[in-house]
């Protein structure tokens, strides 16, 4: 009795350190449900005097008195422990609430555990004999046996009604709360379950419908209604690439052999850069040489700096190589343009949806698009037009968020250089960017711009509520955990119409006014 | 403790240039996060990150723009050098040709950023010494010549990043006590970029800084 009044310290204490002998010790009291010839042991069973070993000293510093602790350990653990091995070889171990993580033998444990559970709960209270637990029964938190429901054991002072009363009302209170929570849980896992398999579903629907239907009638049937609809669901990654190919065109006329010669070309070009590199600095050497071996560099620099999350375009990655010639080749295919980084960028995604040749013509013929064009030659005047046209849309669809902008003369060139001279491959997630590149290959340009105001109209509230450094670091590294429903939402919300105008007619205006512009006060041809 | 101390905050813009592929990325975000990224992507652009600072009793806040370093993209970025107070132009000691041309950096920058600019001239990738080729007399004698603030960092393994960033904050601060000191009224540093005090975020920005340290 003296050590009484510190019993309950060192009692708690024990208690959720030898749970799991406790629970063992029950699960033998229904051995008709134990699992025979388990053969994955949950974990290795501990040695036999551990637990108790271990609770003695927590005993000890709970500050028992020594009496009782020895009488305590000598008397509960021992007998404890005794028990603990077998049973914990032929059954996983416990958590408080919920199974434990999934084995080898899972499908049998967990039914069998279920029915064990079923059995104990039916033994140890009546639960609510609603209809809706049955249903529900897969959520059940299972191994709720928390020790508070239980007496004391027999040499110890037996609990007070009021007590046991108690301890039942917490107890079903943390098994409601559990059981809510799981409920929860698994109820949001079966959401996401569910959406991937409806998606993994019409995709493969899709896919038979593009395969099928839409490829072999591609001029007929492109613009209909209802390809278009399917194409702004996501192209089936395996038709991806040939839809981009068919989208884009060869208006270049490229032909596999024609990219074997440039590739050639560009291979000469690198052995002989190397071996005047390794000789002497090119003091001697003309400007465009220079350019273009320091172009030749840029592109050995930059390989290893696209999508290096993936490993696969660094130096010993499956595609290193592959990247190189793309671009390389292109070098040599368009001199004037040369190599503009975010081009790898570019290359790259062609390159994960299209064989090699494949994916040199989309990339020469994409790069040759008006608007990629005038960025990629950096002709900032075009670029300035492009962003012009681009603000008449945002004051159009997000007038409070353009406002907010101009307060902090936040340009739009801030944040949509990296978006469109990597068509949104570096700032979104690559599958997302993929789907932005499905419809941009459907509507052209203007589905880049209006990508972009979907992107601002999805962060609205949150951008209205930053200053300037704020929204510019927020743009130009984008959260990651952006999704495609919400952004291609906000994006389908985005009108691009301003005043009857579109977004062609209101480029072609800007366009008028700088001619005019020009006419009128510089008559001398720009450069 | 004066009644100016309102004017001790200053947001600093500095601008970040040098060729690319010498480290203008890990440097900034080494001083702003304590990060290196062996494979950091390329920077298309310009991107940004701050950090706030002390220097003596006034909190600063560094807004770096670190810019593409593509020739190709100067056109565009040299929009950005706009009420820079301060520019890091950076070089790979490893390689002269990112030496070579910082001549051409400086003159891109002097032509769209302020006289005033403070300009410091960091040689990165000191951890590659074995593979040196920019002498680092010669780089040093470079910046004496023409009035550059001159360090050799790693951003790698930290060497001297810190040191740089705050070598140059404190020095744009200095050089902004002088002219207001010159100019009777408070508010006409030209040097600064904003004035902190006149919008609401920077304001409550600037509450939690730690001044009593």
């Amino acid at each position: 009795p003296a050590a009484l009044p510190r019993a309950p310290l060192g009692f708690t204490d024990v208690n959720l350190n030898s749970r799991n002998t406790y629970e063992v010790s029950r699960r033998r009291s229904a051995p008709e449900h134990l699992p025979h010839g388990g053969t994955a042991p949950a974990e290795p069973a501990p040695p036999p005097q551990e637990p108790a070993e271990r609770a003695r000293q927590r005993v000890g510093i709970a500050g028992a008195g020594s009496s009782f602790a020895e009488f305590f350990t000598r008397n509960f653990f021992t007998k404890r422990t005794k028990e603990l091995k077998p049973a914990v070889q032929s059954a996983p171990g416990w958590k408080l609430f919920g199974k434990v993580p999934p084995r080898e033998n899972l499908p049998k444990d967990s039914k069998i555990i279920q029915q064990e559970y079923e059995a104990r709960t039916g033994r140890m209270y009546k639960p609510p004999p609603s209809s809706a637990r049955r249903k529900n029964i897969e959520f059940e938190p299972l191994s709720t046996t928390a020790l508070i429901l239980e007496d004391r054991p027999a040499n110890l002072p037996a609990k007070s009604v009021e007590e046991a009363l108690r301890h039942r009302q917490e107890y079903d209170e943390m098994v409601a709360e559990a059981k809510k929570r799981e409920i929860k849980e698994a109820h949001k896992r079966k959401k996401i379950m569910r959406e991937r398999f409806k998606q993994e579903e019409n995709i493969a629907s899709a896919m038979v419908i593009w395969v099928n239907e839409i490829l072999p009638n591609w001029e007929g049937m492109r613009a209909t209604r209802r390809v278009r609809e399917l194409w702004w669901q996501g192209l089936p990654p395996s038709v991806r690439g040939k839809v981009w190919s068919l989208a884009v065109g060869n208006e270049l006329n490229i032909t596999p052999e024609l990219y074997e010669i440039f590739l050639s070309r560009a291979k000469e070009r690198w052995k002989s850069f190397s071996e005047t590199s390794s000789e002497n600095d090119t003091e001697d050497a003309g400007a465009s040489v220079a350019d273009r071996e320091a172009s030749l560099e840029l592109i050995k620099l930059d390989i290893s700096r696209t999508f290096p999350s993936l490993y696969i375009f660094q130096k010993g990655g499956p595609y290193h190589d592959l990247l190189h010639s793309v671009l390389g080749a292109y070098t040599c295919y368009r001199p004037d343009v040369g190599y503009v980084q975010g081009m790898s960028f570019i290359a790259a995604v062609l390159i994960l949806n299209l064989e090699e040749a494949d994916a040199f013509i989309a990339f020469a013929n994409l790069l040759n698009k008006p608007c990629q064009l005038a960025f990629f030659r950096v002709d900032h005047s075009m670029m300035l037009k492009y962003f012009a046209a681009f603000e008449v849309f945002f004051e159009e669809n997000l007038p409070k968020l353009f406002l907010h902008f101009k307060s902090y003369s936040l340009t739009p060139d801030i944040y949509l250089i990296d978006w469109i001279f990597t068509l949104y491959s570096k700032s979104l997630p690559l599958d997302l960017a993929c789907r932005v590149w499905d419809v941009f290959c459907r509507d052209g340009e203007e589905f880049l711009f209006r990508t972009g105001l979907g992107i601002l109209r999805l962060y609205e509230d949150i951008l209205l509520q930053m200053d300037f450094i704020h929204i510019a670091q927020f743009l130009t590294k984008l959260p990651e955990d952006i999704t495609s429903e919400k952004l291609f939402s906000c994006i389908a919300a985005i009108q691009m119409q301003n005043s009857n105008k579109k977004w062609a007619q209101v480029f072609a205006s800007l366009m008028k006014d700088n001619k005019e512009g020009d006419k009128n006060h510089s008559p001398a041809p720009k450069s | 403790m004066g009644s100016a101390e309102e004017d001790y905050n200053f947001v600093f813009k500095v601008v970040l240039i040098g060729e690319s592929g010498v480290g203008k990325t890990n440097l900034l975000s080494r001083f702003t996060r304590n990060e290196f990224n062996h494979d950091s992507r390329t920077t298309i652009g310009v991107e940004f990150s701050t950090r706030t600072i002390l220097v003596g009793d006034a909190v600063v806040k560094a807004q770096i723009w670190d810019t593409a370093g593509l020739e190709r993209y100067r056109a565009i970025t040299s929009a950005y050098y706009r009420g820079a107070v301060g520019a890091l132009v950076v070089f790979d000691i490893t390689k002269h040709q990112t030496y070579d041309v910082v001549d051409r950096w400086l003159k891109e920058l002097y032509d769209h950023a302020e006289a005033s600019i403070v300009v410091m001239l960091v040689g990165n990738k000191t951890d590659l010494a074995q593979a040196r080729e920019v002498p680092m007399e010669e780089a040093k004698m470079f910046a004496d010549n023409n009035g550059l603030l001159f360090v050799e960092t790693s951003a790698l393994d930290s060497t001297n990043v810190e040191e740089a960033f705050e070598t140059i904050l404190k020095e744009i601060f200095y050089k902004v006590q002088k002219q207001k000191q010159r100019s009777s009224q408070s508010n006409t540093v030209s040097l600064a970029s904003e004035n902190p005090a006149s919008t609401a975020p920077a304001q409550a920005e600037r509450r939690p800084c730690c001044v009593a340290l």
